[in-house]
Order: C-alpha cells, then structure tokens, then sequence
C-alpha cells in the first residue's frame, strides 16, 4: 500500500470541527439564556438547567456527526487533493453545524412566542378601546 | 492492533458516557421534582436509578458495538475507526437525549392540561 496524505487530513479535520462546535455552541448559549428566562417566566433554576441539557444535546449531535462522517474513502494523492477533500467535508460540516443553530433559534423563538401568549393576562387587550 | 483499539474505544465512551451522565443527573433533576409536585425523597431515588439504568444501556451498547469492528492493519485505520465507531455512539446518545427531552415535554404539558382545564 502506498503512502498517502489521508492521516494528515484527519489530523487536520479534527482540530477544526473540535473549534468550530465549543465555537458555536459556547456563542448559542451564552446569549440563550435571556431566552430561557423569558420562557419559563423568571425562573432562573429550571431554565438553566433546560440550557444546559439543550447545550449537551448540541455538542452530541454535532460531534458525533463530525466524528462520524470522518472517512475520506479514497487515497489523497498530492496536497491539492487534500485541500479539496477537506474543504468538502468542513464545508459541509459547517453548513450542517448552521442548520442546527437556527433550529435552536427557531425552538427558542417558537417558546418564547408561546410563553408570552400563555403569561399575558387577558385584561390587557381592552387597551385598544380606552 | 484490534486489542488497542478496543482498550482505547472503550476508555473514550467510558469518559463520554460517564459526564454526560452526571450533567443530565444534575440538570434533570429539577425536572422530575416539578413532574412529581415537590417530593424530594422520590425525586433523588428515582433519579439515581435513571442514572444507573442510562450507564448500563450505554456501555453496554458501546461493549456490543465492537463485534461489529473490522480488522484493524495499520495505524490509520486504528484511528479512524476509533473516531467513527466513538461518532455512531456519540449520535446514538444524542438522538437518545432529544427523546428523552420530548417525551418530559409531553408529559409536563399533559399534566398542565389535567390540572389547569
């Protein structure tokens, strides 16, 4: 079997993902707490815990895929195959690691909608009238 | 060279499994106090068997997983199959996780509608 560069790349590749997901995930939820608190109406205990489990829940998924879709299944040759074979795959991953972080905007948009629409007292529509 | 990659596979899972586990016993318990209105000695004995019944699923999911490992030649291929094989259980436990999260979700919303009509 001949020497080919495919060490290397994984070498490469797994650095970059390890960064991009604690880069990512760290940012989502540093910021999403303002949201966890508007859900759960102040109370600052549950929705810590619902953001920590949220941001377990995103590393495991998105390093599991990172790790999982790791293979290059055909031998790199020269560094211009790496380049390519690397650029699809991080690209990929990164278009993968931002669906998942509107997901979670969506998911914490969609509770947080519900939750004003489930706290607002109803004497607060007559506003219109007086 | 399998007999490394297995001791090596099964340390990673081993660590994985073990602190995801005690951020869910942490976080999760606040949960089940809500579900079961406050009673704080059923809460902690039934969160400690969740705790023990998740680390014998997963590390016995991760033990019967390596019956299905190819033969290991050189170490590239240790490493790459030690990545994807620690991957599929990575996703495993997170798909897990997200179930987990919607079925307290149901249930919390059925018990608001049974209290609150």
């Amino acid at each position: 079997m001949e020497r080919t560069l495919n060490f290397t790349a994984y070498l490469i590749y797994l650095p970059i993902v390890i960064f991009l997901t604690w880069y990512v995930a760290h940012t989502l939820f540093k910021n999403s707490k303002v949201f966890m608190q508007d859900i759960f109406n102040g109370k600052t205990d549950i929705a810590l815990a619902t953001n920590k489990l949220f941001e377990t829940g995103f590393y495991l998924i998105n390093l599991g895929f990172a790790f999982w879709v790791m293979e290059i299944t055909h031998g790199l040759l020269d560094n211009r195959d790496m380049v390519e074979a690397l650029s699809t795959k991080i690209g990929g991953f990164c278009v993968n690691l931002g669906l998942m972080l509107f997901l979670n905007l969506y998911l914490f948009f969609r509770g947080r909608r519900k939750a004003k629409a489930r706290y607002t007292p109803l004497s607060a529509t007559p506003k219109i009238e007086g | 060279m399998n007999t490394i990659a297995y001791i090596i596979y099964l340390l990673i899972t081993y660590l994985i499994t073990v602190r995801v586990g005690l951020v869910f016993f942490r976080n999760g318990r606040i949960f089940i106090l809500g579900l079961l209105k406050d009673d704080v000695t059923l809460t902690d004995a039934i969160n400690r068997i969740l705790l023990i019944g998740y680390y014998l699923v997963n590390l016995g999911y991760a033990a019967l997983m390596i019956s299905t490992w190819s033969t290991i030649h050189n170490w590239m291929e240790l490493f790459l199959s030690i990545t994807v094989m620690t991957g599929k259980i990575v996703m495993t436990l997170a798909v897990m996780h997200y179930i987990n999260m919607l079925v307290i979700y149901f249930i919390s919303k059925r018990n608001k509608t049974i209290l609150h009509p």
